[in-house]
């Protein structure tokens, strides 16, 4: 009888970790520093001063009344769960970005930042 | 003794069953999400006075910048995208060689969005907002 129990215990147990979970984390990354900004004052910061402090941007756009420069990262995070029959997949992608307005005399004057890169989380999809 | 005994076989066979089934009946659940809340824009946001400055500090930087021949569009969105997979066989592939199964997908990407246009003085000239993940699921599928 004692046998038979632990037998059963062993099939239970490999049954209950028959199930599986991933986790995975990517980034896409972009070495540009948040506190850099401190260093940006709208109006008097220049382009090449705007490069010279986050690098090339990712993206330049063309505006009537001069050019934005914008600096985007991020991450994202992968949660996934097996469980004999069921499966569940979460994915979560976040961003920083920055936003640099200029004007047609190559001066910064408008700035929009939000960092929520690392607000990425793992979980259910549920 | 015989009484714990019993109680475990039950439980064996209650767990048992799922993965004498596993290859027969299978669900899965998936959910992507891109971007952060987007919220309603403020009722104090006016066209013609509200600046770019007042956008971009209650906003942030936006996810896509758009020039429109003058004019120009901040663009914020999150992304929602839900997919649910149920799938029934009989799996004989070791038995026979035919293999049957059905399965059903369903996939539904929904947005949330704010759009500022703005002129080209960096004054407020449209507001145009959708919440599209706060409607039904259900309903947006069908």
């Amino acid at each position: 009888m004692k046998r038979a129990c632990f037998v059963i215990s062993i099939l239970l147990a490999a049954l209950i970790g028959s199930g599986c979970a991933v986790f995975g984390r990517g980034k896409d990354f972009k070495p540009f520093d948040e506190n850099s900004l401190k260093q940006v004052t709208a109006g008097s910061t220049t382009a090449a001063d705007v490069t010279r402090l986050f690098g090339p941007p990712n993206k330049i756009v063309k505006l009537s009344n001069g050019n934005a420069y914008l600096y985007e990262r991020s991450i994202d995070k992968a949660t996934g769960l097996w469980l004999v029959v069921l499966t569940f997949g979460n994915w979560d992608k976040q961003y920083d970005r920055i936003a640099f307005f200029i004007n047609n005399e190559n001066t910064v004057t408008h700035i929009g930042s939000s960092f929520n890169a690392e607000t990425a989380s793992y979980a259910m999809p549920f | 003794m015989r009484c714990r005994f019993d109680t475990i076989i039950r439980i064996a066979v209650v767990l048992l069953i799922p993965l004498a089934i596993s290859g027969c009946i299978s669900l899965r659940i998936d959910k992507i999400q891109e971007g952060v809340e987007i919220f309603p824009p403020k009722d104090e946001f006016a066209r013609g006075k509200t600046s770019l400055k007042e956008i971009l500090s209650c906003y942030g930087a936006p996810d896509d910048l758009v020039d429109m021949n003058g004019d120009f569009a901040l663009h914020f969105r999150k992304a929602l995208y839900r997919r649910i997979n149920i799938s029934l066989g009989i799996p004989l592939k070791n038995i026979a060689l035919p293999n049957p199964s059905i399965g059903t997908t369903g996939n539904l990407l929904r947005y949330d969005t704010v759009v500022f246009i703005f002129t080209v003085d960096n004054v407020l000239k449209d507001i145009k907002f959708e919440k599209g993940t706060s409607r039904s699921l259900w309903e947006d599928y069908w």
